[in-house]
């Protein structure tokens, strides 16, 4: 079994540890014999979504989205929109989340239109919204520890669910309790860098999810996560047994 | 001459609550510079200014590199004959500053020395800045850092340029390779001098990602025709044009660069400068450029400059080193990809078999966020045939351990001791050289340690 990972802008959405998610993912797929491609798109590429079957987009910096929204435009958005209608699996994290809404909208009233590959949009705010934090992934049946720092307040439409509720933090916006969202297999969060490491459960299941896909029905094997679970333990009990 | 009496009543005022709080936590057995300078700008929120007034000043800002390249500024003043202070315990924040400037003065604000060596912590430089009309500011670089606390870089660029606007008077030490911190030159009436690196340094680098890959104008990506570490290196814009400056104080060859020291040629005024630079690693010949551009605003000797640069001595976690019975611990401070990745660089270039410990803090002066160690390239550590065992420890050891797991190293050799006092101890009965990479708090942590139970100084001494 071979699982092709598309890697969009790695050199632009690339804010503090986005690639431990891919190192996690490759990983665990070698450590169970199943070969892993990596492939990173970037401005000027052309994207030809069949090729992969994995697609996953990071967080970046504002001064460098100006480059990237016309790269979009010419491509990229109908190629993406597409493949996530199809059922094709994405992981989508902070800057990447927001980016496949319908639009950002400056704290001082500009608007930046995204793909609308998802029903949801963003609205900046003057304060930043910073720290682990933890949600609970009811489809998963576990919580997911993570770091957040954005200062973009996302809603979600009634076309996607939220992907968790938050259990300490802020989440999507701070007051409705949602994080992050799920929409056919798009996963998408605000709990940037290394969020697969520490939540192997999560991990798993997008991997499943794009083997089962591509191949049927498919079981993973399972792996030794002490390690694993230990940082996610430590966090999550720092998080929620203070109060 | 003083002729306001209530001002100067409330600055003397000041000035004696920070020293008298600063002889009260050292009694106490404490360090703290934060506390004093709060009290004193609480009593006066002018008194830097007063203080700062009449001593010229040098300040050093930036991401990486501040404390070292101070330090090497630091031995050229004192082989000057210069008399200076300079705020040697990481108090670089606008309190901790202030809290220096009034040790080192009298009752009546006027400072003992002549010079003042201030390394200041680039989110407080704008705020430092307005108080101290330096003679001399030098920006060592700007790559991303704690998120949590600088935000993007291009904010990082943006406090430095405003510290900047309140230094009419000051010569500006630039790093030419640098696309970030090397624009902070233009549009400026200050005079302008450029540090930089001619050639490539490393043999190999490890894979590191460019915190500047576009154009800072025109958001075009940019040409390079080396690249030295990161994303400093020989740049240009192949749309607008923007490109490395031609350094006035360069490093023209790199002749020797080992596990003890690099040996360098400086290319300035025309004239060739040959140097050793007592602390290996590739950044560190970057310092000693800054240095030397230093003592070049100051109208020093360049020869004798360069001959400080081989007889400074820096610590403080910045490849410090402690040798406890017969062991060799060096203490490597680290707290961003780049800088960690330069540690890395340094690594692959060394021979004998080492060990490797990592302390991951995630304390306010660590930075919150540690998802920044998933973007050091440990794979290459991992990879490396010289690397014996791995040791975590910290708050956050356990998020060290998995990332060395998923760089690849066996489980049964990554160890973890949580204790600082248990890990150093088993680190001293190693036959190897130990590289520790400490966050700051850890640092802290560690060092108190060792000045305790193995009777080395206490940081603040």
């Amino acid at each position: 079994m071979e699982l092709k990972i598309c890697h969009l802008y790695p050199d632009i959405l690339n804010l503090y540890g986005d690639r431990g998610n891919i190192l996690c993912m490759e990983q665990r797929l070698k450590w169970r014999g199943i070969d892993v491609v990596t492939t990173g798109v970037s401005v000027g590429e052309a994207l030809k979504a069949a090729d992969f079957d994995l697609f996953f987009i990071g967080g970046g910096q504002d001064f460098e989205q100006e480059v990237l929204l016309p790269d979009l435009a010419a491509g990229k958005t109908a190629e993406l929109k597409a493949a996530i209608e199809d059922g094709a699996p994405v992981l989508a994290i902070c800057g990447g989340y927001q980016m496949l809404g319908a639009y950002y909208k400056t704290w001082d009233g500009q608007q930046c239109d995204f793909t609308g590959a998802l029903d949801l949009y963003t609205e900046g705010s003057p304060d930043r919204m910073i720290g682990n934090y933890a949600f609970t992934c009811e489809e998963l049946g576990v919580n997911v520890v993570g770091f957040e720092n954005h200062s973009g307040k996302t809603y979600l439409g009634s076309g996607v669910k939220p992907l968790g509720r938050v259990l300490k933090g802020f989440g999507n916006n701070g007051s409705d309790g949602t994080e992050g969202a799920r929409y056919k297999n798009v996963f998408a969060t605000y709990s940037h860098g290394c969020l697969l490491p520490k939540n192997p459960v999560l991990c798993d299941h997008i991997l499943k999810t794009a083997l089962a896909r591509k191949y049927g029905s498919c079981d993973l094997q399972p792996l030794d996560d002490t390690l694993e679970q230990n940082a996610h333990q430590y966090m999550e009990h720092r998080l929620l047994s203070s109060n | 001459m003083w002729y306001n009496y209530p001002m100067m009543i409330r600055v003397m005022l000041s000035i004696l609550a920070c020293k008298l709080c600063r002889r009260a936590l050292r009694l106490l057995g404490r360090g703290g510079t934060d506390f004093p300078g709060r009290v004193a700008l609480k009593l006066c929120p002018n008194v830097l200014g007063v203080l700062a007034k009449n001593v010229t000043t040098v300040l050093v800002t930036g991401t990486n590199g501040k404390t070292t390249t101070s330090r090497m500024i630091e031995q050229v003043l004192a082989d000057a004959g210069i008399s200076y202070f300079a705020n040697k315990s990481g108090a670089n924040l606008l309190s901790g500053v202030t809290a220096e400037f009034a040790a080192h003065s009298t009752l009546t604000g006027k400072c003992k020395y002549d010079y003042a060596l201030i390394e200041a912590d680039e989110a407080a430089f704008k705020a430092i800045s307005r108080f101290v009309d330096a003679r001399v500011v030098a920006v060592t670089n700007v790559f991303r850092d704690q998120l949590d606390r600088y935000g993007e870089v291009s904010h990082t660029l943006d406090n430095i340029r405003i510290g900047i606007s309140h230094s009419k008077h000051a010569v500006l030490c630039l790093n030419a390779d640098d696309s970030l911190s090397g624009s902070l030159g233009e549009g400026v009436d200050n005079q302008v001098l450029y540090y930089g690196v001619d050639t490539p340094i490393y043999k190999t680098r490890v894979a590191e990602l460019s915190d500047a890959p576009y154009c800072l104008h025109c958001k075009h990506a940019y040409v390079y025709d080396y690249v030295t570490y990161g994303h400093l290196g020989g740049y240009r814009c192949p749309n607008c044009g923007y490109r490395r400056p031609t350094p006035q104080v360069s490093v023209a060859k790199v002749l020797v660069s080992d596990a003890q020291c690099s040996k360098v040629e400086f290319a300035l005024d025309g004239k060739t400068v040959p140097a050793t630079i007592n602390l290996p690693g590739g950044y560190n010949i970057y310092n000693a450029a800054t240095a030397m551009a230093v003592a070049q605003a100051l109208e020093l000797d360049p020869k004798q400059a360069a001959q400080s640069l081989g007889a400074f001595s820096c610590g403080f976690g910045r490849m410090e080193r402690f040798d406890i019975r017969g062991a060799s611990l060096r203490m490597i401070l680290i707290k961003n990809p780049a800088g960690c990745n330069q540690v890395l660089n340094f690594l692959t270039d060394t021979a004998e078999p080492f060990v490797f410990v990592a302390c991951l803090n995630d304390r306010a002066q660590d930075g919150k966020d540690v998802s920044w160690i998933w973007d050091v390239d440990f794979e290459r550590l991992v990879a490396m045939e010289q690397l014996t065992k791995i040791v975590v420890s910290g708050v956050r050891a356990d998020d060290m351990a998995m990332r060395f797991k998923y760089a690849g190293m066996p489980t049964d050799k990554i160890e973890v001791i949580r204790d600082y006092s248990q890990l150093v101890k088993s680190l001293i009965q190693e036959d190897k050289p130990v590289y520790i990479m400490p966050t700051y708090t850890a640092m802290l942590g560690l060092r108190g340690v060792i000045s305790k139970e193995y009777g080395f100084k206490a940081f603040w001494e």
